[in-house]
């Protein structure tokens, strides 16, 4: 229920914070390769440096991963097989052997059919995600953004404690 | 100076790509990671381990502490227990201490490259507490594909069962409706009734009767004619034509019949077959005992030898599984984890570091390890690598010490991989074990134990053997009333010697066993003194009795089959014998 509560707020929270659309967008993108892939992996330590320095929405990235972590392990089979295509591909065995043979590389667990199959189909995903995502919080933000901002649910949930140590830590 | 016109235009902020000042929390916690991996790392390496040797081995592997010294490149583990895979609560094998210098740079590409490992206080087949079985309950991973194979393998196994307990011969009723000769003879009558219906029908169609009167009215026509009445002529070579074709459709028929009389024939031999199998089923009804000395040995000593090579059957497979030939790529199942686990692909290349390659390792292990003087044994093992074609050498281990010799070879180099392993070990206590079929119990005692194993790609050769020279027996109270149960132990009591050897040789999918021991000849010749005679005349009574029951079908049927076969052989062989004589005639004159 608490999990709940954060989620919302934070969907609330960055709908009507003061970051652009596309900064919002953006992170929420960046959150849903954290949230399509296995989280602890070395590419997701560089995805969520990018949310850190990059100059985009933080509680998007948190948005973002929290809404993909479901859809990722929905989809699994689907990146299991995307990464079985992929990693048995016979034009690319040289190319996967010599990055399975160099130093560093092999840490990021790229060998596994889940995680390239995954990071492959979160990287294709970025940029629709990233577009669709911006169009629609515009367009929120400029239809019932006010409204809702003005409404006693928005208020209540906002004035709620959660929130505050939220906001404590927002960017 | 000028002061800022409010009428103009508020410039636009520059947008910021980089959040600069993220970057002291984002150091903070690289230090925080980095506190908790010096605090933990022992932890999470010891977890994983357990984890991943679980995974392998199919059996729970449990480490009390393991140290990592990335620094000097050595891992110490104290307190390695790794469960059996095949007994609920006994381990495989137990470490005081494992030592492994380590080679930290090819960490980096993910490669775990031991130079040397040296192992103390090793000791085997210790007990347990809890099941540590993982593979044999879930059934997952390569371990418990393999170990469902195995068990699949070791079970295909047809042993003879010793049917003692009763102690007398008994004959159970014979019920007729499960004999199968009564209904193949009806089926045989059946039959032979329809060949002669539509042999009547053939022999009918061929009209051979015309044919024969218009060739002899002919033939006496030609007679009394002049040589030059050439109507009497041509009217002569149009019957020898029709008397031609008339005797191919004869020698038709002829042929016709020949198959079917020998299909008949063959029916009758099928009675005779279901005759012997309806013996052999009345005999099964006896609850003979086995008489045979291999018999014997099978029923007595198999299911204790197929475990063993069931067992190291399980470790060849695994070892083939984890070390396979050649450099093409290779998926295996991914650590499990709360997501899919995924399959995990490896892609070797020649002159590379294997991913995982255990250069040698030195073991020195205890025997007996609960007796008041443990046996010290000394072991060592070179070559253990998860890539063979780029290691180039197999993997040799060796034992030596007391009253032990062991090793084995795993060459996985080319393409058909060749296993091989043997052991003897001298002085074992084998445990007690109840003699199937058997209410007896055999306590081996002190014996000595081999193991030979050959698995060179598909064909196996193995051999197990047991000696011991001072075994015991006890009789349980079941036995002790009846006749053959006085028999056997009568037999086997003063008997302290056993050598038991069984033999595994042949396609891995379908080998055979054979099974021998001193015991099977003993007991056979035993109960073949005790019982023949009674043996023998049960077996006339009950063939007897299965006589009288077949013999009122059969012996008709038998009648009507050759009765109907010479019936039409002869109608057909007189139709031939006068189209013959009609031809002979008619192709005596000379015909322009």
């Amino acid at each position: 229920m608490f999990a709940l509560i954060k989620l919302i707020q934070s969907l609330f929270g960055a709908l009507h914070s003061e970051g652009t659309p596309g900064q919002l967008a953006a992170g929420i993108a960046l959150g849903s390769i954290m949230g399509l892939t296995r989280l602890v992996n070395v590419h997701n330590a560089i995805v969520f440096a990018a949310i850190v320095l990059l100059n985009v929405s933080f509680a998007g990235g948190l948005l973002g991963w929290a809404l993909f972590v479901p859809i990722g392990f929905l989809l699994d089979p689907l990146f299991d097989w995307i990464g079985h295509a992929l990693l048995f591909a016979e034009p690319l065995r040289a190319f996967w052997t010599s990055l399975y043979n160099m130093p560093v590389v092999p840490l990021t667990n790229f060998n596994n059919t889940i995680v390239l199959g995954s990071l492959v189909f979160a990287l294709l995903f970025f940029v629709p995600l990233f577009g669709v995502t911006r169009w629609a919080v515009a367009r929120y933000r400029v239809t019932v953004g006010a409204r809702v901002r003005q409404s006693k649910f928005y208020r209540a949930l906002m004035a709620s404690k959660v929130y505050n140590v939220y906001r404590t830590l927002r960017p | 100076m000028t002061a800022p016109n409010p009428q103009s235009p508020a410039p636009s902020p520059r947008f910021k790509i980089f959040r600069w000042r993220a970057i002291g929390p984002l150091l903070v916690l690289l230090v925080i990671v980095s506190v908790l991996w010096w605090l933990f790392a022992d932890t999470i390496a010891r977890r994983q381990s357990q984890k991943i040797g679980t995974q392998m081995l199919g059996a729970k592997v449990e480490i009390q502490h393991l140290h990592l010294d990335l620094g000097n490149g050595d891992v110490t583990i104290r307190g390695l227990t790794i469960a059996s895979p095949h007994e609920p609560f006994k381990n495989l094998l137990q470490a005081d201490e494992l030592v492994a210098d380590l080679d930290v740079v090819p960490l980096t590409e993910k490669k775990i490259i031991i130079d040397r490992i040296v192992a103390n206080g090793l000791r085997f087949g210790t007990p347990r507490e809890t099941d540590g079985r993982v593979a044999a309950k879930s059934g997952d991973g390569i371990a418990g594909r393999v170990l469902a194979e195995t068990r699949e393998w070791a079970s295909q196994f047809q042993i003879p069962v010793l049917q003692l307990a009763t102690g007398k011969i008994s004959i159970d009723s014979l019920d007729p409706r499960r004999l199968s000769t009564i209904p193949a003879a009806e089926a045989l009558g059946a039959r032979a009734d329809s060949s002669r219906r539509s042999w009547q029908a053939a022999f009918d169609t061929l009209r051979i009767g015309p044919t024969l009167d218009s060739a002899s009215a002919t033939l006496e026509k030609l007679r009394r004619s002049r040589a030059t009445d050439l109507a009497t002529l041509n009217e002569a070579r149009q019957a020898i034509d029709r008397l031609k074709r008339a005797r191919a459709r004869v020698s038709t028929l002829e042929r016709d019949i020949t198959q079917g009389a020998a299909s008949l024939q063959s029916g009758l031999a099928g009675l005779d077959s279901a005759r012997a199998r309806d013996y052999a089923f009345a005999r099964s009804l006896l609850k003979l005992p086995s008489l045979d000395a291999p018999e014997v040995g099978s029923a007595l000593f198999a299911p204790g030898a197929i475990k063993p090579f069931e067992r190291v059957l399980y470790w060849a497979q695994l070892a083939r599984r984890y070390m396979p030939p050649g450099l093409f790529p290779r998926a295996t199942t991914g650590p499990t984890r709360v997501r899919r686990a995924g399959e995990d692909v490896r892609f070797p290349r020649e002159r590379a570091l294997p991913r995982f390659l255990l250069r040698s390792a030195e073991l020195s292990f205890l025997l007996r390890p609960t007796s008041d003087q443990p046996l010290r044994y000394a072991g060592r093992l070179t070559g253990l690598t998860s890539d063979p074609a780029l290691y180039g050498r197999p993997m040799v281990a060796s034992a030596t010490g007391p009253q032990l010799s062991a090793g084995a070879m795993l060459n996985h180099l080319r393409g058909i991989p060749v296993d091989t392993a043997g052991a003897t070990v001298a002085g074992i206590r084998l445990p007690a074990f109840e003699l199937p079929g058997l209410p007896l119990r055999l306590d081996p005692g002190a014996a000595t134990m081999q193991l030979g194993f050959h698995l060179n790609g598909d064909t196996i050769h193995a051999r197990y053997a047991i000696r011991s020279s001072n075994v015991r027996w006890e009789r349980d109270s079941g036995l002790a009333n009846t006749t053959i149960g006085n028999l056997i132990w009568r037999t086997v009591s003063g008997i302290s010697n056993l050598d038991v050897e069984a033999r595994l040789s042949g396609a891995l999918h379908r080998p055979q066993l054979a099974v021998r021991s001193n015991l099977d000849q003993a007991i056979a010749s035993r109960l073949r003194a005790e019982l023949g005679e009674q043996a023998a005349a049960a077996e006339r009574q009950m063939r007897e009795r299965v006589d009288a029951l077949v013999n009122d079908k059969v012996t008709p049927v038998r009648a009507r089959v050759n009765e109907v076969r010479s019936q039409a052989e002869a109608q057909v062989a007189q139709q031939r014998a006068r189209l013959e004589e009609l031809l002979r005639e008619l192709t005596r004159f000379r015909l322009p």
